[in-house]
């Protein structure tokens, strides 16, 4: 009899101990609209810190930015990354940015044989990824700069698509991202040439979320953009931390060798631009995406208030702990 | 004909009633709002009078219809030549049928990328998408057309010393056609199918660059009208093939 009620006893404690641990970790749904790839190990290591530090961060990877925007405005998702701007200024949707998670990074790239300069671009066909993407705006301003115009767009979803399409010849004249602006380099190094790119300062992933779950969730979230900003830093003194991290916390695992010998160039291109920001954007990004997405036309009208697209409370409640 | 009439201008009315039925649920669903991204049914259609007359809702058909008629067009000819051959000649059909089968069972959307590994990303991959999806429906449908003449015809026509050729040209095509046709118009709807998705996943351009356009700046009722639009074009186009259809093959020949 004394033994089978030490052994509820025993089982209470036990549930109420597992009710309680369980109680006091916070699920945050984060919606990638991307593929899971060397880009997101600042991501992946940030969320495996948080982890231990009871902020349990579900990453689902979506097709596209799209779709993860969808799920967070449907609410099936917390965190969303990208920058819909333009779904947040339209749908009316009381979703907020709140944090710079890496800065626009692409490189105008063209074959030589056609090409030396910006001014041999004046009524030539260019590729860019989508009708009022990043990428478009990049080349529109690009042009502006340069009083060159394009006689043609053409949208070729996808850096590596037209990557592809750049070396059979297809297209002559796009842009692309770095890993992808390697891979080209690395195949035929004498067929292309890089164009020089004034200072474009805009996010290229930022976080966005609902202001409900961000009031709710206020010390989950203050964790996670701790742990992302300790990422950032730690990155920006030494790129090959990233390479440490990766090994030390079995992150990617069945990634291709290729792959993984693009990482560390990656990382190192991406600190020397200053890709990824010390202090997760903050103010300072929200004005320069304004700009950049209104010149791009994503947005639409003047006087664009920050306080409309960005809630900054989050962030500087989590650099307060970081120093 | 007297008894006709009131039929017919009853499930009119009925008609009627099912359309405005659906769009005031679509209405409901969108002010309700089911998700804050689903526009209800009056803004769409608003948008939809605002894309025609900016010129950009017909400007992107003229692109969409390029890869579609050519396809369908493609189909039409050696589609139907190949099924007719594949029905008349065991050799042809003995190469050919497995991979109309094996095509009529892959999953496309999954197949069309691989489409710009080789033809790259301008019309001709999109051509291909639509001859990928159109061509099994219509080749299978004129070579079963053909293989199930009815066998008595047949023999009547080689009782009566009919050549070969006669036996083609009299009993066989006549007979298959209104399967063969019927191929047309399923063919036509997998174009549809085809041209949408090769728009989505290979290059955005015409109603896919709408759709993606819109999707991406958030334009919602302009994204779906232009879905809307799409779907109710298909629907025309293959309901009157429909009727077509039947003018020239009516029951009593397609019956047979």
């Amino acid at each position: 009899m004394k033994l089978r009620q030490t052994i509820v006893l025993l089982l209470v404690i036990l549930l109420s101990a597992t009710a309680a641990w369980a109680q006091q970790r916070t699920k945050i749904r984060y919606a990638l609209g991307d593929v899971v790839s060397i880009d997101e190990l600042p991501l992946l290591i940030a969320a495996e810190r948080a982890k231990a530090r009871g902020v349990d961060v579900e990453i689902t990877a979506f097709k596209s930015e799209d779709v993860a925007t969808q799920a967070v405005i449907n609410g099936q998702a917390d965190i969303g990354q990208g920058t819909p701007y333009a779904a947040l200024q339209k749908v009316g949707a009381p979703i907020r940015f709140f944090y710079q998670l890496s800065a626009l990074l692409f490189f105008p790239i063209v074959n030589k044989e056609f090409y030396k300069s910006w001014k041999d671009l004046d009524g030539q066909e260019i590729a860019v990824h989508t009708r009022g993407s990043g990428t478009e705006a990049i080349m529109n301003l690009a042009a502006k700069e340069h009083k060159i115009k394009y006689k043609n767009v053409s949208y070729v979803p996808g850096s590596q698509v037209r990557a592809l399409a750049l070396l059979k010849g297809n297209i002559k004249a796009t842009i692309l991202d770095a890993s992808n602006k390697n891979m080209v380099m690395k195949e035929q190094p004498d067929k292309f040439l890089i164009l020089p790119l004034g200072n474009v300062k805009a996010s290229d992933e930022a976080l966005f979320a609902t202001r409900e779950f961000l009031d709710k969730k206020q010390a989950g979230v203050r964790i996670f953009l701790e742990e992302l900003t300790k990422v950032n830093r730690a990155i920006n003194a030494n790129p090959n931390w990233v390479l440490e991290e990766r090994k030390k916390l079995g992150l990617l695992k069945d990634l291709p060798a290729k792959l993984e010998g693009e990482i560390l160039p990656f990382y190192r291109e991406a600190v020397q631009n200053g890709v990824f920001p010390n202090d997760g954007g903050g103010d300072s990004a929200a004005k320069n995406d304004l700009e950049f997405f209104r010149l791009s036309g994503a947005l639409k009208g003047e006087n664009l208030k920050v306080e409309d697209f960005w809630h900054l409370a989050p962030l500087k409640a989590a650099l307060a702990n970081v120093k | 004909m007297n008894r006709k009439e009131p039929i017919l201008k009853r499930s009119l009315v009925w008609q009627l009633i099912s359309f405005a039925l659906f769009f005031g649920l679509w209405e409901l669903a969108g002010r309700w709002p089911v998700s804050l991204a689903f526009p209800s049914f009056s803004k769409t259609f608003l948008a939809l009078v605002r894309i025609t007359a900016d010129g950009s809702l017909p400007k992107a058909y003229l692109v969409t219809l390029q890869p579609l008629l050519i396809g369908i067009a493609l189909c039409g000819i050696a589609g139907i030549g190949f099924g007719i051959g594949m029905g008349l000649s065991r050799a042809i059909e003995w190469a050919s049928l497995p991979l109309f089968i094996i095509l009529q069972a892959a999953p496309m959307a999954a197949i069309i990328p691989l489409i710009t590994y080789i033809y790259g990303i301008g019309l001709t991959a999109k051509v291909l998408a639509v001859v990928f999806l159109a061509a099994p429906v219509v080749v299978m449908n004129s070579y079963k057309g053909i293989r199930n003449t009815n066998p008595s015809l047949i023999q009547m026509c080689r009782s009566f010393l009919g050549t070969r050729r006669q036996e083609v040209i009299k009993i066989i095509l006549p007979h298959a056609g209104a399967l063969i046709f019927a191929g047309l118009r399923l063919g036509l709807a997998m174009g549809f199918i085809g041209v949408v998705i090769a728009e989505l996943l290979i290059t955005p351009t015409g109603i896919g660059d709408l759709i993606t356009y819109h999707s991406s700046v958030a334009d919602y009722p302009e994204m779906f009208a232009t879905i809307v639009s799409i779907i109710v074009i298909a629907a025309l186009a293959i309901h009157g093939l429909e009727r077509l259809e039947q003018k020239i093959f009516p029951p009593e020949i397609r019956g047979s």
